[in-house]
């Protein structure tokens, strides 16, 4: 342990005396850390702030979708479900309550401006399930309720972000598709600026304002009976849903999904992205710890003389090639510190345009101990791979031409 | 003076072998990375661009505003219907109005179903042909629709495929939302995912099985003049804007040429590729602070070759030349090698993304002025990285170098 410590004050000193030099290499280190820094702690806020979405939303909660969308739900397709769906899926043994929802595209009006925005409607009958998980929870005002009629729950767009020139709220009255209706509700912040763009009506006010959906549904939502197999449940569901669709295997038309197999997909996506652009703040890490080895080399040519000395009074092979590897693993570690720290104000000020200027509290950023630990432990170990060469040049310096040699 | 200066630069770069090697390492990782990605970038851009099958640029393409991204008029407020057409037919200078709509359906064949897309084709004859001529379809096999078929469909490529079991082949039968159509046709294999799987079929027989009434997706206008197309855009805009008793600025319908509509994804594409770029270019600036860090070492190393010079007359700008040849030399070298292999990297990239998914025409173009602008600007990268370590060594007392 002495002697470890005694390699890393030798080292240290000889950093010191090159100093410039030590910035210049160790400048290279950190800028690559930083955005290294950077990019993990914003996937893993992003990571876990989707997680907690998905937590609110329960895991005894599964989602039914038509087939053949053109897009995401509401988008029109071949498929929609009906009210006859809806008792069949009551009945099954183990559902809990279920709700559903049907979207449409409007034309809204206010004070003469005209906006674009996503109208859901909802049966008011049902919306416990809502009420759950938090998706639907007033700021100002009310929340709709069974009976209601002509009222909405507005998004928090339309009160922070201003969708109209005027912030809209409780009792203002908002034109949809021709029709007028009054604002019951501001809704809480999701953080996801589409979400928080919808206005949510009840069914029956839906269908009035939307003759051409139909009786379309858009997508159900079932809840499970509390510590009831969700997926035992959903193949109960299945089958059920198979016979009254007149569907099997081979030509079903819709598709059961559980919040496990969603949060999977998205974690699968946001993982390849995040390891894409990661490679590619790599490839900078990569150039930086080769500077290290430049640096480290022209030391080892530079010193000669001195590891002949060393070497001459005693200093074994494995001395000299500790010495110079901590040096190199110092320049990394020094690099890496500074790097973090840059990439926390770097990371902070990220956060901070998102949320209080995009009103996008989902890209928050997280940076738990163990990521800043393993990072400068990382930005380390870089440093001595990057001098293992360098050193070795050392260790093959013989005392007895080194000393010769001038 | 000036090649003199060069060989004695290139000279010295040769002297510090492994060094330099190391240093033009540094530039070239980082010039290959930034070739590589903007390379595929600018490749997958045509890839996706191309997927919005190129339409000619004498048609515009009339839509209702939407709400969420999607196909063009998905998630439109409200349809285009038989009044909107009737109504830009009347407009002069409008040759043919063409009625689109693309939506999906349930296809089955072999008793195993799918969901995709499908397509009307018109059914007056010139109609059809500006469809044809503007998605330019070609057919591998069977024949294409004419005005006068009823029930009958033709298959995108990825149809001939097993994916169903059995073959399809011309004049099997299938069931589209469970109706019976019989196979005319198979398309040839196109550079877009979405002609690659569609199903074309005659209008009435897509409204009749989705139960669609009097509305449209998309209607595409055929100008009689191409020159008069910007005109022809805003009398369109006027007309429609005083039928729907609408001001300036309120539009829920848009008119764009071809070129307009892919502009909002090519910004989006541009922003990515910009980012990626921007992540790249961050390992061009750690190799240009190792050139930096090579330059001072050098002129520390070569103090008292800089002392003798000076002795021997050089001047002040001849050793800030020289310098800053050399580490312009480290960039040039590291860049050009760069430029190769970042392209090489691009090829092997993009060839083997083509081959994963099937049906992206995702090929890299030699973008000549780029590649030598890579080279250029490591040049550049080289020659900044090598100012202050330069002028530190152009301003060294002779006297006091030599004493050192």
């Amino acid at each position: 342990m002495d002697k470890l410590k005694q390699y890393f004050k030798i080292s240290l000193r000889n950093l010191k005396r090159k100093r410039l030099r030590s910035w210049l290499t160790m400048i290279g280190i950190f800028i690559s850390i930083a955005t290294i820094f950077v990019l993990i702690s914003l996937s893993l806020g992003l990571d876990t702030s989707i997680k907690e979405q998905f937590k609110k939303l329960g895991s005894d909660k599964f989602f039914i979708d038509p087939r053949g969308q053109l897009a995401g739900p509401g988008t029109g397709g071949a498929v929609t479900f009906t009210e006859k769906d809806i008792r069949t899926i009551e009945k099954v043994s183990g559902v809990k309550d279920l709700s559903y929802f049907v979207m449409g595209s409007a034309k809204i009006e206010k004070d003469d401006q005209v906006r674009y925005a996503n109208v859901v409607g909802i049966p008011l009958d049902r919306t416990n399930l809502w009420a759950e998980t938090g998706f639907i929870d007033a700021e100002f005002g009310k929340i709709l309720k069974k009976g209601d009629s002509g009222k909405i729950d507005i998004g928090s767009q339309y009160y922070h972000n201003d969708v109209f020139e005027d912030s809209v709220m409780v009792g203002d009255k908002i034109v949809i598709q021709g029709k007028s209706f009054k604002v019951k509700s501001n809704l809480k912040t999701l953080g996801n600026p589409t979400d928080d763009k919808v206005i949510y009506m009840s069914v029956k006010d839906f269908r009035e304002t939307f003759p051409d959906k139909g009786e379309d549904i858009d997508q159900i939502t079932v809840q499970v009976n509390e510590g009831a197999d969700i997926n035992r449940i959903a193949e109960k569901v299945k089958k059920k849903l198979d016979d009254v669709r007149d569907v099997d295997e081979d030509s079903r038309d819709y598709r059961i999904s559980t919040p496990e197999e969603l949060l999977a997909t998205i974690g699968n996506i946001l993982n390849i992205i995040a390891g894409f652009l990661l490679g590619v703040a790599g490839i900078s890490l990569l150039v930086g710890g080769i500077g290290i080895t430049n640096t480290m080399y022209t030391s080892v040519l530079e010193r000669r003389k001195e590891i002949g000395i060393l070497k001459s009074v005693g200093a074994k092979n494995s001395d000299v090639l500790a010495i110079f590897t901590i040096e190199a693993g110092l320049l990394g570690l020094v690099g890496g510190i500074i790097g973090v720290i840059i990439g926390i104000i770097f990371s902070k000020g990220l956060e901070f345009i998102a949320v209080n200027m995009l009103a996008a509290s989902i890209l928050q950023v997280s940076m738990p101990l163990y990521l800043i630990v393993g990072v400068l432990l990382f930005s380390f170990l870089v440093g001595c791979f990057s001098g293992l060469w360098p050193s070795w040049q050392a260790v093959k310096v013989s005392p007895v031409d080194a000393l010769r040699y001038e | 003076m000036k090649p003199r200066l060069i060989v004695l630069a290139s000279k010295n770069i040769r002297n510090r072998g492994v060094r330099s090697w190391l240093t033009m390492i540094g530039i070239f990782i980082g010039i290959a990375a930034v070739v590589a990605l903007i390379s595929m970038g600018q490749g997958l851009q045509a890839a996706v661009t191309g997927q919005f099958a190129a339409l000619d640029p004498d048609k515009l393409i009339v839509t209702n505003v939407d709400t969420l991204f999607g196909p063009p008029g998905s998630t439109a407020v409200k349809k285009l219907n038989e009044h909107d057409k009737e109504l830009i037919e009347s407009v002069n200078g409008v040759d043919i109005v063409v009625q689109r709509l693309i939506r999906t359906a349930s296809f089955e064949y072999n008793d195993k179903t799918d969901f995709k897309f499908v397509a009307n084709i018109p059914q007056e004859k010139e109609a059809i042909q500006v469809v044809y001529d503007a998605l330019n379809l070609e057919l591998e096999k069977g024949r294409l629709l004419d005005e006068n078929d009823r029930r009958k469909v033709i298959l995108g490529h990825d149809y001939m495929s097993d994916d169903f079991g059995k073959p399809l082949r011309v004049g099997k039968k299938v069931i589209i939302q469970r109706e019976e159509f019989e196979v005319i046709g198979f398309l040839k294999k196109a550079s877009t995912f979405t002609l690659n799987g569609i199903i074309i079929m005659p209008d009435e027989d897509l409204r009749d099985i989705l139960d669609i009434g009097d509305e449209f997706d998309i209607l595409v206008v055929q100008v009689k003049d191409m020159d008069k197309l910007s005109d022809v855009k805003d009398i369109l805009e006027k007309k429609i804007r005083r039928d729907r008793d609408l001001d300036e600025g309120e539009d829920d319908f848009s008119i764009q040429t071809p070129q307009q509509g892919i502009q909002t994804i090519n910004t989006i594409l541009d922003t990515i590729n910009l980012v990626i770029a921007g992540i790249a270019a961050i390992s061009l600036l750690v190799g240009g602070i190792g050139i930096t860090n090579t330059m001072y070492t050098s002129v520390v190393e070569r103090i008292r070759e800089i002392g003798i010079m000076k002795s021997v007359g050089a001047r002040n700008s001849d050793i800030l030349t020289l310098f800053l040849a050399e580490s312009a030399l480290l960039g040039l070298v590291g860049g050009i090698i760069g430029v190769i292999i970042g392209l090489a990297l691009a090829y092997a990239a993009a060839s083997g993304i083509s081959a994963a998914f099937g049906g992206l025409d995702f090929s890299i173009s030699l973008n000549v002025p780029f590649l030598i602008f890579a080279a250029l600007f490591s040049v550049f990268v080289g020659m900044i990285s090598g100012v202050f370590p330069a002028l530190q060594a152009s301003k060294l007392n002779p006297v006091d170098a030599l004493r050192s």
